[in-house]
């Protein structure tokens, strides 16, 4: 049996994705499946204690490092937008950082920085470059009509959506990294 | 040695040092890890995306370099520069060790 479910995290979500894999795991769902940009299909299966790990490479993903993982006793169920998900059962982690892709602190933050570089930057210049000059034209009252209603309606959203991402994502990944540091 | 890789390497991080002590061998990530492991009693435990993440930085940096590929794995080996590395780091650790014995070296 299986089932669908619809789930958002953002960029800065991927601890409580983690969490949130490995409680349906534990309740008998295992995930066979993520597709862009929210959709999980689950399989039913035995409730099981299995940890999830989330890895982030925005470079195409390099068959040694699949190779070295798997070495280390992980399994890869699949990748969507630049995040590779590995799990494996937590009874063959003998260490706590067997559980861990990432061993140390130096590493730990070293992923955060490339979720800020690859992903948070480039939201930051799009609301600069795009949404935010939109945002004071329809201020301005520069759109006009029907349709310029609908497109400042839009804009409006859209400028909402993107404060709200930037600043929780921003907030959120400076915490986990401020956590990383000595 | 150049500064940038004194700046970056001397002091390093301690995965860094065991990787980089390991591969006076040829060895593949996950046999540095276990090796790391027995070494240090399990006090040590390099996770997989560490241990990937610190090859491919150091292969770049130029302090270890391909060796072969045996099943699908990379292993690999420290370089000249990679031993001058090794050597500096050692130095300083031995010198933290004597110190903090209260030993004086002038």
């Amino acid at each position: 049996m299986t089932k669908k479910v619809t789930r958002f995290f953002t960029i800065a979500d991927y601890l409580e994705e983690e969490n949130w894999l490995r409680e349906m795991h534990s309740q008998g769902w295992k995930i066979v499946k993520i597709k862009a940009p929210c959709f999980y299909t689950f399989e039913s299966c035995e409730p099981e204690d299995v940890i999830y790990r989330l890895d982030f490479r925005n470079t195409e993903k390099p068959e040694d490092y699949l190779q070295m993982v798997s070495d280390f006793g992980w399994e890869h169920i699949g990748d969507c937008l630049g995040w590779m998900y590995f799990r494996r059962p937590a009874d063959t982690a003998a260490s706590e950082e067997e559980g861990e892709l990432f061993s140390d602190n130096e590493s730990k933050a070293e992923m955060v920085k490339n979720i800020v570089r690859t992903r948070m930057m480039p939201l930051v210049v799009i609301f600069l470059c795009s949404v935010l000059p939109n945002f004071f034209r329809i201020l301005n009252g520069e759109y006009v009509g029907p349709w310029g209603a609908v497109f400042s309606v839009l804009f409006c959203l859209l400028f909402i959506l993107y404060v709200y991402l930037i600043i929780h994502c921003g907030i959120k990944l400076k915490k986990i990294k401020d956590r990383y540091k000595d | 040695m150049d500064d940038k890789i004194r700046r970056i390497y001397v002091p390093m991080t301690e995965s860094g040092f065991y990787i980089l002590y390991c591969l006076q061998t040829p060895q593949h990530g996950y046999g540095i890890s276990q090796q790391v492991r027995k070494m240090t009693a399990g006090a040590v435990n390099i996770s997989a995306g560490t241990m990937y993440g610190a090859l491919s930085k150091m292969e770049k940096d130029g302090l270890i370099k391909f060796h072969s590929e045996v099943e699908k794995r990379k292993l690999y080996k420290i370089t000249e520069l990679g031993e001058e590395v090794l050597s500096a780091e050692t130095a300083r650790i031995d010198r933290l060790y004597r110190n903090s014995k209260g030993e004086y070296l002038g």
